[in-house]
């Protein structure tokens, strides 16, 4: 990084969508930025999508199901475990830019580099227990229903079980975050996103005693090991992008404190912020 | 522990020192309002893991006041009693460092420390013991929330440390000592023993 740009930058043109789009691709100094927040937001908006409605895997099944309910499990999702989780597994690749774009984050604070480091390091983990591992055991036990339903019991613990259990990536990540923020002289972030992480970092630890048990609220469908975290992790979630979305806008590329956003926007500003819609 | 003299001085200077304080910093809450957002938003959380326990404990409540029997209520209030005095030890830190008393500012905010000890020391010993009774984690549907409830409570109160060192890093050098800063590590600790007093509540004294 250098000194902050200055240069104004022309104004959008007016006129369709795919103009505006055209104009951002060649002058828009932010361009790279912007295609790592709209990749986040693709992401999770496409998440959503596949994990709640195709493949039909979340809000998760009861754990204690017996092995012919497992197996019909597996019959009533045939197709959607299939096409969902193929697309996840192409999808997956995204999280490389969302990593480096939550990374650039702490590359813009006055901390060390070694955060944006550890983060990338630990998150490129986070595909793993985040999606892929249940995502092959799913495939595996629908592409192969004729198996001995002792079998297809081992995959339905083993996909949910390493997607409810294993959290300790996103503990971690979340707390590298929080020092971050906290620590940061530049402003990129307010401090309550910092202790918002903490939130989060400690809802990953609710998750641990989903190994134990097979019923009730801390079964890994429970009240508590699913649904309070769940609303969390999306308060966590909506608040990030948000607030990456406002570091995108006010970032000047240079190393020192980040400028406010100015409400009354000079004909450059509007044209990034209109980039942004 | 503070000389009377010590105690009476920050008394006289407090108001003044925290509305030129309130005033410079224009804020409406004590420390950082970010904080204030943190302990918002965990209030929030907790009170979804009250009301999941209030409802399963609606479910069968004979088997929650049968394990609950088993809880010392004296283990419980002493805790109680300890945490309680932690909390007034870091409102009393909070006050002698708004009056620039930062030698007695600091001696509370170690006898804060040293009170959360005797509760994490305590603690532990009560989970021992009940252990050694046989009343584990998967006991009974009381003992799992009981030993979730006060265990993520206890984590809690190790983050606490960290923020109570934070304050007395703070408090032993001039070149430091930011007052926003040791009254948003005091709000932390706070919120951790008004958590507990609502835990003890629902686990030791709710019928």
């Amino acid at each position: 990084m250098s000194a902050p740009s200055t240069g104004a930058l022309p104004e959008p043109p007016s006129g369709s969508l795919l103009r505006k789009i055209a104009w951002h691709w060649r002058c828009d100094e932010k361009r790279e930025l912007w295609i790592g927040w709209w990749t986040l937001v693709v992401f999770y908006n496409l998440y959503g999508l596949l994990f709640f409605v195709i493949t039909r895997t979340q809000p998760p099944p009861q754990p204690s199901l017996d092995p012919s309910g497992i197996v019909r499990w597996f019959a009533d999702r045939h197709h959607g475990l299939i096409y969902g989780f193929a697309i996840v597994f192409i999808v997956g690749g995204a999280t490389a830019i969302m990593n480096a774009t939550l990374a650039y984050t702490m590359r813009r604070m006055s901390v060390s580099r070694a955060f944006a480091y550890s983060y990338l390091v630990i998150y490129a983990l986070a595909a793993l227990p985040g999606m892929l591992l249940m995502g092959i055991a799913c495939t595996v036990g629908a592409m192969r229903p004729d198996r001995d339903p002792a079998l297809l019991c081992w995959l339905y613990d083993f996909a949910f079980l390493s997607f409810e259990g294993t959290m300790g990536v996103f503990l971690i990540g979340s707390l590298v975050w929080m020092a971050a923020v906290l620590l940061d002289e530049n402003g990129v972030f307010p401090k309550w996103f910092g202790y918002l992480n903490l939130c989060n970092a400690l809802t990953e630890v609710v998750v641990a005693p989903a190994w134990i048990f097979k019923e009730g609220a801390f079964a890994w469908n429970g009240a508590i090991a699913w649904w309070i975290n769940m609303v969390v992790f999306v308060v966590y979630t909506i608040a990030f992008l948000t607030l990456i979305r406002k570091l995108i806008l006010r970032e000047d590329f240079g190393t020192g404190p980040l400028p406010e956003l100015q409400t009354d926007r000079a004909p450059a500003a509007r044209g990034l912020t209109q980039g942004a819609r | 522990m503070t000389s009377s003299a010590d105690a009476a001085r920050p008394q006289a200077g407090e108001g003044r020192a925290l509305s030129q304080e309130t005033r410079e910093a224009g804020r409406f809450v004590p420390g950082q309002p970010d904080m204030w957002a943190f302990v918002l938003f965990e209030s929030m959380v907790f009170a979804g893991y009250f009301t999941v326990y209030v409802i399963r404990r609606t479910r069968s409540p004979e088997l929650f006041l049968r394990s609950q029997a088993k809880l010392s209520l004296a283990v419980g209030v002493f805790n109680t009693v300890v945490l309680l005095a932690s909390s007034w030890s870091a409102a009393r830190c909070v006050q002698l460092a708004r009056a620039r008393s930062y030698s007695s500012a600091h001696t509370h905010a170690l006898l804060t420390m040293f009170f959360g000890s005797v509760f994490l020391v305590s603690k532990v010993l009560e989970w021992s013991r009940e252990i050694h009774q046989g009343l584990g984690f998967t006991a009974s549907e009381f003992f799992s929330f009981y030993y979730f409830l006060t265990g993520i409570h206890f984590l809690h109160l190790l983050i606490g440390f960290v923020a109570l060192g934070i304050v007395v890093h703070q408090l032993r050098s001039p070149e430091r000592r930011s007052q926003a800063i040791i009254e948003t590590g005091a709000t932390y600790w706070h919120t951790i023993d008004y958590l507990w007093v609502l835990i003890f509540a629902l686990l030791y004294v709710m019928r």
